[in-house]
């Protein structure tokens, strides 16, 4: 790992675990795990991607790290500080650090308050600035996200706006404070491929201007491959791969990531062959929480090996981890660092 | 031999502010055995297109010109009784989000039969139940699930459910409607292979409706390129996405990020879709055409063939395309 | 019109303005919207006619201190005759005027009515918002309490109440409706803070670090509010019906001359099917307020859920 540049964000083994309902008469529901030991490290000005699919738990991760969840075991670190269990005011003065933007943009705004309101509200929780200098941070907010001119916009009300324009005032609404560090939920995933392809412009803009760090979560392989400088791909909470997002895509080592490619439709119909076939049609019979978290799908898994021992991630190239015990020959099976 | 045949249909809906023309003036024609794909953003009339060809428009919606030829018969003269009869037995579709509207509350196999038996009344429940079991062989759902209720499946088990209830009445004819956009891409590739499959071995013929062009470029014989309820670009898959033609083809097929080929900007398309209450004389794409002259935006544009099975409705592409 | 000018005037470049007055250009949509139902300007101007009466309750006493609902007396009639030109709805047993009573009740109707309403609604909306955001054990406590409130039969208490205190004043009634009323509220309201508490505007809301106070008071109630006043015109109804109600059955304040009193006089003093002027005037006003309430409440429902507007169209 690069130790020269700083490294903004880290997730540390971190563990969270869900209870489903509990049953009549005190019968406990069933535990579900939801992170089962991720590690994650973001560096400072970097897009980092975080891909999977439904259940995976990378929305989790996000959750955590804005902190509107508590890890069941480990820590999180936002510039060296451990910043896992903080109280009410280190609480609030972490999220003017730390910022979200969410999926969905037609709920994550508050129907009642205007385009202005809206993006000025963290500015008057953080008590910034007098009345004309919060007016010029906001102006200066939507410029940054193309809701030019601002006038046209500020009195607007999110039922007359477009998702994408939502979306943006969204985006306008993290960035006001200036934050070292964004997580993005699949924001563009409710919107159309051309109001996602501006979404992603402003996301790079906003990187080049102002180095803001980013954590960019996303189902799409493709979109990750756009944005972002290193890609970490998830599976039902563990992660299985990190590495340089060009690397990840064109040279994919866990059976897993290689599944994801094979799943893409692809422009041309190259004769329904698929390039990896990692995947076996009916899955396997596993015991719960044992062993490789993929072995139920794995083609190559070793039906010993793979069902007992759980794959840590191990280093491959320069930056690029799996989490294989058959991802290459000749893999360096020592745990020394994670990634 | 054309299974479905579209001229020149027109369909709107009845709204607060006045008519909203959706669909405009659409054509096109559908082979027995091959699969149509319609592309678009949201607002396109890509979904009202479809419900338009079963008839299934809501109350405030109209269908004002054109005549829709199946097998043969026009589907807008017939009587409620008649589509009735057509729908599910020669026209099945599976809507948005079709696997929410699995009814909770009753087992999977009680529905599909349901589905069998409200259309051929002369079986009884025990055949209906074989054929239900020959179609989860066929979707490749297990047979040990059948009497599960919905809340017991995933969601590509409850789209494989839909898609089996669709095939129920072995229809010439699927209108599927987005059905893959809330399953994660591992499980939409598996259905879109079996589709695929189903599709060689009976010869139903689809129409694919979707927002997203590489599942309809993966699936479908043919494309049309939907924007503001007009069709704008029609022809052979390969021919529209190796040599997209139309202004927003091309804009569109660039928004969206690849996997391979080389890191291109992405470029947004500038600009909103019109209005479509008072929707613009000229070329409804002019105002954010990157190619656009004056004379665009004053005469709606003509129909230009570019090879027989490849068109475009644009003014300036006689002059810029190639053959 | 004016619509148009608030528009000019408001919605420019000026931001300070437009932020003051933008509830002026809701307020406007929401009457077109409430204009359109036919239920809701019939209760509104039904409403509209009592009002007109309650204020003019007090004429009739200025005119003539016969006319007196409760002390007036007519020196030459002492006991309950029909309608004529000095006395348009007639006398009640003791020779006082129906018509003045009958306008002094549409004052009571509407103070208590309201009053109570606004009192159980208040109180309602804030239990109800506090149990729905703190939850767990706060929940639990507010909510155990609303249930025991629920369960108690009303009018046993306020008969024990009557027995303990004598007669009963009319606000103590007041007081005693709403402190029954409100847990009813409160369950709607805990419902939809519940909800609100976990969309995503609310966490965005906590991501950007505000306070629980912020939350509860910015987000929260302006988005519970409108369902606030909706229920209070249902309170409003049967608080009116109530207070008819303990009057009839001779718990009302004797000092107070409402609909139910009324009722109350007919009833005790035999008159019920002597006097039909006496009887059906004030029966008739109960029913009609509490209906003119309830479609009042109907149409502002169609204002407040734009998914019960007819409306075509699509998207």
């Amino acid at each position: 790992m690069d130790h020269g540049e700083k490294t903004i964000l880290e997730l540390d083994r971190i563990v969270k675990k869900y209870r489903t309902k509990t049953f009549l008469f005190g019968a406990r529901g069933q535990e579900v795990i939801a992170l089962n030991q991720i590690s994650i490290k973001v560096t400072r000005g970097e897009i980092f991607g975080l891909v999977g699919e439904s259940g995976s738990g990378k929305t989790t991760a996000g959750r955590l790290i804005v902190r509107l969840e508590q890890p069941r075991e480990g820590k999180i670190y936002l510039d060296g500080h451990d910043i896992t269990s903080l109280k009410a005011k280190a609480s609030k003065a972490y999220s003017r650090r730390v910022q979200m933007i969410f999926q969905d943009p037609y709920q994550s705004l508050n129907p009642q308050f205007s385009v202005f309101d809206t993006i000025s509200e963290p500015l008057i929780i953080h008590k910034i600035g007098n009345t004309k200098a919060k007016e010029e941070a906001v102006w200066r907010a939507m410029k940054s996200v193309g809701l030019s001119p601002p006038y046209d916009f500020a009195h607007r009300y999110p039922h007359q706006l477009s998702g994408g324009q939502r979306q943006r005032v969204a985006i306008a609404r993290a960035m006001v404070l200036n934050p070292d560090f964004v997580v993005a939920d699949e924001p563009t995933s409710m919107l159309d491929a051309s109001m996602s392809a501006q979404i992603f412009n402003i996301l790079l803009e906003m990187r080049k201007k102002l180095n803001v760090s980013v954590l960019f979560i996303t189902h799409s392989l493709a979109a990750a491959r756009y944005l972002c400088d290193r890609i970490a791909v998830i599976y039902r909470g563990n992660v299985v791969e990190v590495g340089p997002g060009d690397e990840v895509i064109e040279n994919p080592k866990h059976p897993y990531t290689k599944a994801l490619i094979d799943a893409l439709p692809q422009f041309r119909n190259s004769g329904d062959k698929k390039r990896y076939q990692t995947l076996i049609r009916a899955e396997r019979r596993v015991p719960e929480h044992a062993g490789c978290p993929f072995f139920s799908r794995c083609k190559r898994a070793d039906p010993v090996k793979c069902s007992r021992e759980k794959p840590p991630l191990m280093r491959l190239g320069d930056s690029h981890w799996v989490a294989c015990f058959y991802a290459e020959p000749g893999i360096k099976t020592s745990s020394g660092d994670n990634a | 031999m054309a299974l479905l045949v579209a001229e020149n249909l027109s369909v709107g809906y009845q709204a607060q502010k006045g008519y909203l023309h959706a669909v405009e003036g659409v054509s096109f024609s559908l082979d027995a055995g091959k699969s149509l794909g319609f592309v678009g953003e949201s607002g396109c009339g890509k979904t009202t297109l479809g419900m338009a060809v079963m008839r299934l428009l809501p109350s405030n919606g109209s269908i004002r010109e054109g005549r829709i030829l199946f097998d043969g018969e026009d589907l807008l003269q017939k009587t409620d009784e008649e589509m009735r009869q057509v729908r599910w037995q020669e026209i099945a579709m599976i809507f948005q989000a079709a696997m929410n509207a699995l009814n909770p509350v009753h087992r999977i196999i009680d529905q599909i039969a349901e589905a069998i038996l409200t259309h051929t009344p002369s079986l009884d429940k025990e055949e209906a139940y074989e054929q239900v079991r020959g179609l989860f062989q066929l979707v490749g759902l297990p047979e040990d699930r059948m009497r599960d209720y919905p809340h017991q499946y995933s969601g590509g088990m409850k789209q494989r459910a839909i898609i089996a209830m669709a095939l129920a009445c072995k229809p010439k004819l699927i209108i599927a409607d987005e059905p893959t956009t809330a399953l994660d891409v591992i499980v939409q590739d598996q259905i879109l292979e079996e589709t695929k499959n189903l599709q060689r071995e009976f010869g139903v013929s689809i129409i694919y409706i979707s927002h997203d062009i590489s599942i309809v470029a993966d699936i479908c014989h043919d494309i049309g390129v939907m924007y503001a309820g007009q069709l704008v670009e029609y022809g052979a898959r390969e021919e529209v996405f190796d040599n997209p033609l139309h202004p927003y083809t091309k804009a569109l097929l660039s928004s969206y990020p690849t996997l391979t080929g080389e890191k291109s900007q992405l470029m947004p398309i500038p600009g909103e879709a019109p209005n479509l209450i008072n929707p613009p004389f000229g070329c409804r794409f002019s105002d954010r055409c990157t190619e656009a002259r004056v004379s665009c935006r004053s005469n709606p544009p003509v129909w230009l063939e570019i090879t027989p099975t490849h068109k475009v409705s644009c003014h300036q592409c006689g002059k810029h395309c190639e053959k | 019109m004016t619509r148009e000018i608030i528009k000019v005037t408001v919605f420019n470049n000026d931001i300070g303005l437009s932020e003051r007055f933008h509830w002026i250009g809701r307020l406007l949509e929401g009457w077109s919207i409430y204009k359109k139902n036919l239920l809701g300007k019939i209760g509104l101007t039904l409403l509209f006619l009592f009002a007109l009466m309650a204020l003019c309750s007090f004429i009739p006493p200025l005119v003539n201190p016969m006319y007196q609902p409760m002390a007036g007396v007519d020196p030459d009639i002492s006991y309950s005759v029909g309608p004529s030109m000095r006395h348009w709805l007639g006398t009640d047993f003791m020779g006082r005027d129906i018509l003045s009573q009958l306008l002094a009740g549409a004052r009571i109707a509407f103070m208590v009515g309201v009053s109570a309403a606004f009192m159980s609604v208040f109180l309602g909306t804030v239990i109800g918002m506090i149990a729905g955001y703190a939850g767990r054990f706060t929940d639990n406590l507010l909510m155990r309490l609303a249930d025991m409130i629920m369960v108690m039969p009303a009018l046993l208490v306020l008969l024990m109440l009557a027995a303990l205190f004598g007669q009963l004043s009319i606000w103590f009634i007041v007081l005693f409706i709403a402190l029954f009323r409100w847990p009813g509220v409160s369950r709607v309201i805990r419902a939809q803070t519940l909800s609100l508490k976990h969309r995503p505007f609310v966490e965005a809301a906590r991501v950007s670090g505000a306070s629980h106070l912020r939350i509860i008071f910015r987000h929260i109630m302006p988005n519970v509010l409108p369902l606030s006043f909706l229920y209070m015109t249902f309170q409003v109804t049967s608080a009116i019906i109530v207070e008819a109600a303990l009057a009839f059955l001779g718990f009302g304040d004797p000092g107070t001359v409402s609909w139910g009193m009324m009722l109350q006089w007919v009833w005790k003093t035999g008159h019920m099917f002597r006097a039909p002027y006496w009887l059906l005037p004030p029966g008739i006003c109960i029913s009609l307020i509490t209906l003119s309430f309830y479609m009042l409440g109907r149409a502002m429902d169609e204002v407040l859920d734009p998914r019960l507007r007819k409306e075509g169209g699509t998207d």
